[in-house]
């Protein structure tokens, strides 16, 4: 171990100290949650720095563990230790850290029965946020040269984490493929990955909530009201027990819940929150607040509803952040990939002239596919044809970043997306225009361009073998 | 959901009656079924010309230890909770308010609904598989009078004078009028596909029905596989007892009850809407299903398809539906997400008059009506409201209880459990779970790799770790079977039935095996799988009944056991979430093999066939055409069409593949109650049996008929309804 290293765990065993000794943490008992909380402090923290590709921390960062009314370094020997997700069986608890603050970030499990370590992820730049998947997988975000990407590592049929072989790299798998970054914030009870990025994906500025399989598969805005979060966006989504996601939006907290095709505005003190909530047993939250931006987050319990905020822990040097409760909790379900073994996707859209924003009054006559090249150019991959009842089917390249524009019989654009997505390799996929909404579902109808023909149009770029025959499972 | 079940049955809010001797069984062995012979006068049906019953199979299905209560009813001075017993073939009779257990009565088999008259006097009961109605004197609480009735009776209504009794064949698709003091039948009135469920306005002047398959296409147009389904609400007048309206019921497969408001200016059908059509890519969005209700009557004017559904919750399987009495509530039962939903009306009402239609697929629409959704058992089916309104019970079919809600909280105040009424011997159940076990796993290994004498073979090494697995499961389920034979525990099968019956499986609960298979039948649907390529096999959904020792499954024949077809297969292409485990695939697997088939009603009493039938098995048993040629044995109907179940289990090219089918050679599909299963042909294509034949067999490959007169080919036909 070099003197660097030495030096940067003095250093981080000695302002953990001083944390403590600072923070005299002695919650309320009537307050504080009864299970054990991990907590990130840091002298500053960004909530979303990694969509720009910065860093959250750029002072460092600890994690804590707030037992019996004391805090305490959850982990020694690093520099830099955030991000912590426990377990389902709250045995383990998944963290992004640094044994020297000269190196990436790279992600680590900790075993609580006796605070032993191991590093779970393997690469040369900044892997961060890890969230526990089903049965030994996890995803994290891995910066890459077109940002942060999220990435999914471990055996699929192990009980128990794998170290990950950086050298074999079949154990991880990339599922995001945006020329922007894509941040995992939490796994959903039905086994989707709720990750932030901007909006337009790939391209905006304002941060938003999608979802994404385990596979890489079936991404989607999480829901189609962008137009209502604003420029100041919204992040650090997390699930409640109830299915709800809690998320900041700007000066507040918001939800997304099942019956509401928009966003739910929650009515809490007023504060600037870090996002990332945790929901204690009694359903009470677990946040993060501070009362102005030159203020450090505090972490503060909250029971719905309340006009006040209950303080639990503060520090006037540090950023406390990032709460997890050190609990079992319900497993996600697994997502079965039923991803094909083809190095092209198909897309069937059902009717594209149905929009959010007001369906076309005219039906487009082709659909322009257009994709990044490696360098970041514009290619365009070429037009399918629409049907009347605005159905096309093609092929497209697969795991690149794709987005399309409707196209009328001048060659005109009628309409086209906002910003990029994409379609995994062996990925069959079907949505009903391109803004319709997550509440619209598709009308009971045989498209018409199936009628036609079931072989799409090829629009991939690469040569297509007997497509249309499927797998014939 | 096991855990919230568990805590019911622990809870001391349980009220628990004893076990109950009764002298009838519904455990029947082979041969010693009741016959049951019925005349039908009148047969209003395309797809059974002749229905004359024949001595049902026995029903060897689950096990037979639970009791299903399946519907409710108070009497009309609330005193009184009648639980129908599908399972049991009984009638119970419960105090509803200490709901200690008066009296059971026996009825006849599978016995699927039931109505009092206004004066309470009198309550009807559809056995289904019997094809009679028991008349029960609820004074003497007996059995005053069993008559028979249309082919699988599914529910009845009486009119207020007590004078006529209306019963909704499923099979003959109609409606049977008979005379409420003698049993006879005046007429009978043609309804949907399946017609099964009936309600009467409160003025006793209409009789509003469903159905449960979807009406075929009426015209050919060569896409009648690829149009939506179509189902209607039939009207009856009553005083007339004649058909005067047809409630179309648009995209619509799968109508279950319907209820009228006290003031009759508001009725609600529970229904499913499905996505057949599209391919079968992914579950969000309501990809494979939604859930709607239809409401009808002067309230709202034509009818209006309002969805259950939110955006990542589902109301899977919509069956019971109750309004309250001063019309403030709607509620419905979701069988496959074990709770009930209540919706506020005047929201409602207010909500459809100041929006644009349509709303059946904007899954965010139940936002503005839904009030709550109150967890329950497993598989609710009917339900009652009190006079006052104030508690409603729900029938939970697969966990042999019945919650009490109060309807001002909207919680579940009290959960009845109904002790099963027979218990199985122990050896019984033994040689049941074994033979059932045996024939899950029946194509990878036999018992006598294990079993050898009757004495466990230690030598014995599984081929593969998927074939470990599943002698695993085999050995959980006779271990299972066998803990307390003769208890109420949960069987195998019925733990089977359970997982065939929930949607909590597939992604946010949106779908289960008895979304596609009603009743554990069929659907009369074809549909679009994703993984043969979109637009590609289409394909036809075949029923479940009596498919044990019919494998392969699939059209493609490619799936060589139940555990294959239901699997990881059904996982990745259907459910799209994380499956049942082994355990649970295995009793799944059992529970579907132990289906039987319904009784074959296309049989004289006898035995003996018709003239017409006759001459049909001549045809089909043929090796010389008509022109006295001889038949290849390929070309042979009973070449193919084999065996006890009428296939060879072997796979031909019978020139019907289109050019979207990727499948070469064709599973031959059993012929087992061939008569009900319309659409035919892999893909649906054929709507009735000749045209099979008619139509999709120009060049004879599908055996030798080019050369069949139209009387052959009806005598044909006539034949294969045996079956």
């Amino acid at each position: 171990m070099s003197n660097m290293r030495i030096l940067d765990k003095v250093m981080a065993v000695a302002a953990a100290a001083a944390l403590m000794l600072v923070c005299g943490f002695t919650p309320d008992p009537a307050q504080a949650p009864s299970a054990d909380i991990i907590v990130t402090s840091a002298p500053v923290y960004n909530p979303v720095a990694a969509l720009r590709g910065e860093e959250r921390f750029p002072q460092g960062a600890q994690l804590l563990l707030l037992h019996a009314g004391k805090s305490e370094p959850l982990v020694t020997g690093f520099a830099a230790t955030a991000d912590a997700n426990v377990s389902f069986d709250a045995k383990t608890v998944l963290f992004a850290g640094k044994q020297a603050a000269s190196d990436p970030w790279q992600i680590w499990e900790l075993a609580l029965a006796d605070h032993s370590v191991r590093r779970v992820s393997a690469s040369a730049s900044d892997a961060i946020r890890p969230f526990y998947l089903p049965f030994g997988r996890f995803v994290y975000a891995q910066r890459t040269p077109q940002g942060f990407q999220l990435e999914v590592a471990g055996k699929l049929a192990a009980t128990a984490l794998a170290p990950i072989d950086a050298d074999a790299g079949s154990t991880v798998l990339q599922i995001s493929y945006l020329p922007a970054s894509a941040i995992p914030e939490d796994v959903l009870l039905d086994g989707r990955i709720l990750f932030e990025a901007n909006f337009p994906l790939g391209l905006g500025s304002t941060p938003d909530l999608f979802l994404v399989y385990s596979d890489g598969s079936g991404v989607e805005s999480y829901r189609c009201d962008h137009g209502t979060s604003g420029p100041v966006g919204r992040w650090g989504g997390r699930q409640l027990a109830s299915g709800d996601v809690v998320f900041t939006h700007g000066a507040s907290l918001a939800r997304f819940t099942s019956p509401l095709a928009g966003e739910d505005p929650i009515t809490a003190p007023r504060a600037e929150y870090a996002g990332g909530i945790a929901e204690t047993a009694s359903g009470a939250w677990l946040l993060s607040a501070r009362s102005a931006p030159a203020a450090h987050y505090e972490l503060s319990l909250w029971t719905p509803g309340a006009d006040a905020l209950q303080g639990l822990l503060a520090d006037n040097r540090e950023d406390i952040v990032e709460p997890v409760v050190v609990a079992p909790r319900a497993r996600p379900k697994r997502h079965p990939s039923g991803l094909h073994d083809w190095n092209y996707a198909n897309l069937l859209a059902l009717d594209v002239r149905q929009s959010r924003r007001g369906n076309l009054a005219v039906t487009p006559k082709t659909v322009q596919l257009e994709s990044l090249d490696a360098a970041g150019k514009t290619v365009v991959m070429g037009r399918a044809r629409v049907e009347a009842d605005g159905s096309f089917f093609l092929s497209a390249p697969a795991d690149k970043p794709i987005h399309f524009a409707l196209l009328d019989e001048n060659g005109g654009v009628l309409r086209q997306e906002h910003g990029w997505f994409w379609i995994r390799r062996g990925e069959q996929r079907i949505c009903v225009g391109c803004h319709t909404g997550p509440e619209h579902s598709a009308a009971n109808r045989a498209p018409a361009v199936l009628l036609h023909s079931t072989v799409p149009t090829n629009l991939s770029a690469v040569f297509v073998a007997d497509n249309a025959r499927g797998d014939d499972q | 959901m096991t855990l919230r079940f568990l805590s019911f049955i622990s809870s001391d809010r349980i009220k628990r009656h004893g076990e109950i001797n009764v002298s009838r069984r519904i455990q029947i062995r082979a041969g010693a079924g009741i016959a049951c012979v019925a005349l039908v006068f009148l047969s209003m049906t395309p797809w059974t010309s002749r229905a004359v019953h024949a001595a049902a199979q026995p029903n060897a299905s689950a096990s037979q230890n639970f009791a299903s209560p399946l519907e409710v009813l108070l009497s009309p001075d609330g005193a009184r909770l009648y639980v129908l017993c599908q399972q049991s073939n009984e009638l119970r009779i419960l105090n509803a308010s200490s709901f200690a257990l008066i009296k059971t009565i026996a009825v006849g088999r599978v016995p699927r609904g039931f109505s009092l008259s206004s004066s309470g006097n009198r309550l009807y009961v559809t056995n289904s598989w019997d094809d009679t109605l028991s008349v029960i004197d609820t004074a003497t609480q007996t059995v005053i009078a069993t008559w028979p009735v249309g082919e699988e009776p599914s529910s009845v209504a009486v009119d207020k004078a007590g004078n006529r009794l209306f019963v909704a064949n499923r099979i003959s698709n109609d409606v049977a009028v008979l005379n409420a003091h003698t049993g006879k039948e005046e007429k009978r009135l043609a309804a949907g596909r399946g017609a099964s469920y009936l309600a009467l306005s409160p003025d006793d002047g209409k009789l509003y029905v469903s159905h449960v398959y979807p009406n075929p296409p009426a015209l050919r147009t060569g896409r009648e596989n690829r149009t939506a389904p179509e189902s209607e609400i039939t009207v009856i007048d009553t005083a007339q007892a004649a058909i005067v309206d047809h409630l179309p019921l648009h995209e619509i497969a799968g109508v279950f009850h319907l209820a009228l408001s006290a003031d009759g200016r508001l009725g609600v059908a529970a229904e499913l809407h499905p996505k057949n059509l599209m391919p079968l890519a992914h579950l969000e969005h309501g990809g494979a299903f939604v859930d709607t209700i239809t409401l009808f009557g002067a309230d709202v004017g034509k009818p209006v398809e309002i969805p259950l559904d939110e955006l990542e919750r589902y109301a899977s399987l919509p069956f019971g539906v109750a309004i309250a009495p001063d019309k403030s509530r709607i509620y419905i039962t979701s069988a496959g997400s074990e709770f009930v939903t209540v919706v506020d009306v005047p929201r409602l009402l207010n909500y459809i008059h100041t929006h644009a239609e349509p709303f059946a697929l904007d899954l965010s629409v139940s936002s503005n009506y839904v009030i709550t959704r109150i967890p329950v058992g497993l598989n609710p089916r009917g339900l009652t409201l009190s006079r006052d309104g104030r508690t409603l019970f729900v029938a939970n079919r697969l966990d042999d209880t019945v919650s009490v809600i109060d309807t001002r909280s909207n919680r579940v105040s009290s959960t009845i459990a109904l002790a099963g009424s027979i218990t199985t011997p122990a050896r019984h159940l033994n040689e049941n779970a074994f033979n059932i076990a045996s024939s899950v796993i029946k194509g990878n290994i036999t018992c006598s790799n294990c079993h050898i004498d009757g004495r466990k073979q230690s030598q014995y090494a599984p081929a593969s770790k998927d074939l470990a697995k599943l002698i695993d499961a085999h050995k959980s389920y006779l271990a299972d079977s066998l803990a307390s034979p003769g208890s109420k525990q949960i069987s195998p099968l019925r733990r089977g039935e359970q997982t065939f019956y929930t949607s909590r499986y597939s992604f946010q609960g949106q779908i289960g095996c008895a979304n596609c298979h009603i009743d554990s039948t069929f659907d009369a649907l074809t549909w679009d799988l994703e993984p043969d390529g979109f637009g590609r096999d289409i394909v036809d959904n075949r029923t479940l009944e009596d498919i044990k020792d019919t494998e392969p499954y699939k059209w493609n024949g490619n799936n060589p056991s139940i555990p294959v077809e239901d699997g990881p297969r059904t996982e990745k292409y259907f459910w799209r979430s994380e499956n049942y485990d082994n355990r649970a695939l295995t009793y799944l697997a059992a529970y579907i093999l132990s289906l039987p088939p319904r009784p074959i009603r296309v049989q004289q009493a006898n035995g003996k066939l018709t003239p017409a039938q006759a001459r049909g098995k001549t045809i089909f048993e043929r090796t010389v055409d008509n022109n006295g040629k001889e038949i290849p044995e390929f070309n042979q109907c009973a070449h193919c069409h084999s065996g006890s179940k009428g296939t060879d289990q072997r796979s031909f090219e019978v020139g019907t593949r289109k050019i979207t089918d990727n499948v070469g050679p064709l599973d031959t599909p059993q012929l087992t109650n061939i008569a009900l299963t319309a659409p035919y042909l892999h893909d649906g294509s054929a709507r009735t049996l000749e045209e099979i034949w008619t139509i999709y067999n120009p060049t004879d490959q599908h055996g030798r008929t080019k050369d069949l007169t139209p009387e052959d080919i009806h005598d044909l036909a006539e034949y294969l309804r045996t079956q």
